[in-house]
């Protein structure tokens, strides 16, 4: 029988292009830095001080404290967080094999929530000693712990004989988060009005009041979790295929998945404990992405910490200077921004949804 | 040489694999049969390490129970019986997930001409999801064979695991594959598929084993095991070998494009 000839040349290649944006969305990210350097709630602005530098000038003391002690560690703060929430996004996306999946479907995001409320609500319960030892970080500490030890019980009930069902952490992520939702609501109900609006901002995200310290406290999670991430790509393409071929290409699947849990409760924990629920970066950054050049991961989880970090700093921005010298909560920032493209895109390709 | 001893699968209180033996070798296509539910996936299941499972595999000499993926995927590449794909790959890049283990890793020209061997290398930069059934089955065994591009490596036979290889394809694309199959045992390399067609079985298995209710029925080439007795006894209807139909009904074999 003869074989049927072709001769067609390879295709234009994504992963090129794929590789290409990385540093295209690195210049992005650094714009996007300069930009939340230069404005905010007052007159200070960084060309300003770069022109005195260059001029021999020392700055004001007024300028160093709003460039090195508001500024900065905000800006260190919204890219760890923009990096974080895409990046465990794009792994747990690749993890449940499904484009709509994000951390806050596993009730990491839910189990962060609950704690933070205790903390919020029934925090000056707590014995003298600790709250001295913690002190004003109690909320995003109980937030951690939140997350972490729903990620570790979701675990336990998906998991028998060392092997995951994605499935039944699937639904078991959404029971939790609807028990973590309704011990919130109880909580909601006995707090006191100055209790509630410090809910209602913890709630709705936030970037303000990022210190040093805070930056410090999640930093080195993140990045740890980011990096772990990282190296994912070649696995989560695999698991593209299914759990078992995945295995009959080559991939350590079981240990692959103990990784990609753990970094996205890392990062996601984290990222929850300091900045609140900021919705919307975790889904619509690695969906931007798959459209713009393809789905592979080997890419994708680098530049979706490169596109969320230049996305939150710049809602960021908007957050600043839309009510100065008031702000609002970068979530309805994210949210009105986020919301709006996401339907667009599903109404446009709808077809690449599909699954 | 591929050898299971003894396999036994349970689902739960279901036994689907009660005792199976099979030995495949390298140069050979061996086929196995039976009716819906027999078993045969879950034997392939059991020889691909996928499935728990009691008795022993045995490939190319070594114990597959206890060896890494990676090492696994280097020897042998499998097919399961319907793949689905998440997020929108091209056609060419999931060609290029099977080279992700296999010793093909650094030859990046394999994936296009595993494409233009069975067929698709006009559809490399198509979306898969937007491919037809029989389409989208060849491109995935574009991508087992670009794992295991040599069939030889190392002085050792790689192997192909291929789960109803033929089950969406028009006839001349069955053969197209068969003929794929073969080429790849001929030059050194194992095949085990799972088969419905029994035309085509006894047209390229080199062996057959026939599976009924999780047992082995019967083991050999082609003409021993496929007999009037046997095949009506597996699949529980009346089956004839070789007995041509009745006047003015008319008959297509693949035998035929073939002569
Ligand atoms: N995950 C499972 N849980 C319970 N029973 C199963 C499971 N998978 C397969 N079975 C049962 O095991 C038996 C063998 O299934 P298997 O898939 O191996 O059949 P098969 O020979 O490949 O059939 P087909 O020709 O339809 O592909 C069937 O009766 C099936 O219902
Ligand atoms: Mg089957």
């Amino acid at each position: 029988m003869a074989l049927i000839a072709d001769s067609a040349a390879p295709p234009r290649d994504r992963l090129g292009r794929a590789r290409a944006l990385h540093g295209v969305l690195a210049g992005v990210l650094a714009l996007c830095a300069l930009a939340s350097l230069q404005v905010g709630a007052t007159d200070v602005t960084l060309t300003a001080m770069l022109g005195k530098l260059i001029g021999g000038e020392a700055l004001s003391q007024m300028e160093r404290v709003v460039l090195f002690d508001i500024r900065l560690p905000r800006l260190a703060m919204g890219v760890l967080v923009g990096a974080a929430l895409a990046v465990s996004g794009a792994a747990m996306q690749g993890l449940f094999r499904n484009p709509l999946a994000d951390p806050g479907i596993v009730g990491v995001g839910a189990g962060a929530g609950l704690g933070a409320i205790l903390a919020i609500v029934l925090g000056a319960l707590l014995p003298v000693w600790i709250i001295n030892l913690v002190g004003n970080q109690l909320t995003p500490f109980a937030a951690f712990l939140g997350g972490w030890g729903s990620t570790i019980l979701l675990y336990r009930v998906s998991t028998r004989h060392g092997r995951t069902s994605v499935a039944t952490m699937l639904l078991a992520g959404i029971a939790l988060g609807a028990l973590a939702g309704a011990l919130s609501g109880i909580l909601v109900y006995i707090a006191d009005d100055r209790q509630l609006r410090d809910l209602t901002f913890w709630g709705l995200g936030s970037l303000t009041g990022a210190s040093w310290a805070k930056v410090f406290a999640a930093g080195p999670l993140i990045v740890l979790s980011i990096g772990a991430a990282l190296v994912l790509g070649r696995g989560l393409n695999g698991l593209a295929l299914g759990e078992a071929t995945a295995a009959h290409i080559g991939i350590d699947v079981q240990r692959m998945k103990n990784v990609a849990i753990l970094s996205v409760a890392g990062a996601t924990g984290a990222a929850v404990a300091v900045s609140g629920g900021i919705g919307f970066v975790g889904i619509v950054v690695p969906h931007l992405l798959r459209l713009a050049s393809g789905p592979d991961h080997r890419t994708l989880l680098l530049n979706s910490a490169l596109l969320g970090a230049s996305l939150l700093i710049l809602a960021d921005v908007i957050a600043r200077v839309v009510i100065a010298p008031a702000e609002l909560p970068i979530g309805i920032v994210t949210a009105v921004l986020g919301a709006p493209v996401f339907l667009w895109i599903l109404l446009k390709r709808r077809g690449l949804v599909d699954l | 040489m591929l050898e299971a001893r003894d396999i036994r699968v349970r689902y739960g209180p279901f036994e689907a694999l009660r005792g199976v033996d099979l030995t495949a070798r390298a140069g050979e296509v061996t086929a196995i049969v039976g009716p819906n539910g027999s078993g045969k996936s879950t034997l392939l299941g059991a020889i691909t390490a996928s499935l728990p499972h009691d008795g022993t595999v045995r490939l190319n000499g070594r114990e597959v129970e206890g060896q890494k993926p990676w090492a696994l995927a280097a020897q042998r590449a499998v097919l399961p019986q319907s793949s689905r794909l998440a997020f929108p790959f091209k056609v060419l890049e999931v060609v290029r997930l099977g080279l992700q283990s296999g010793t093909a890793g650094d030859r990046p020209e394999v994936p296009m001409q595993a494409l233009a061997r069975v067929g698709l290398a006009q559809y490399a930069d198509r979306y898969f999801q937007d491919l037809s059934g029989g389409e989208a089955q060849r491109v995935m065994l574009a991508r087992v064979l670009a794992q295991v591009w040599a069939p030889v490596e190392d002085g050792q036979p790689r192997w192909l695991l291929l789960d109803e290889p033929v089950a969406s394809l028009d006839i001349a694309h069955q053969l197209q594959v068969m003929e794929i199959a073969r080429e790849f045992a001929r030059a050194g390399g194992g095949v085990v598929a799972v088969m419905h067609d029994l035309n085509l079985t006894a047209l390229f298995a080199d062996c057959v084993a026939v599976l009924s209710e999780g047992r082995l029925l019967a083991f050999g080439a082609p003409a021993e095991v496929m007999t009037d007795e046997t095949l009506s006894l597996a699949y529980g209807c009346a089956l004839r070998v070789s007995a041509p139909p009745p006047e003015g009904v008319p008959f297509i074999l693949p035998h035929a494009a073939l002569a």
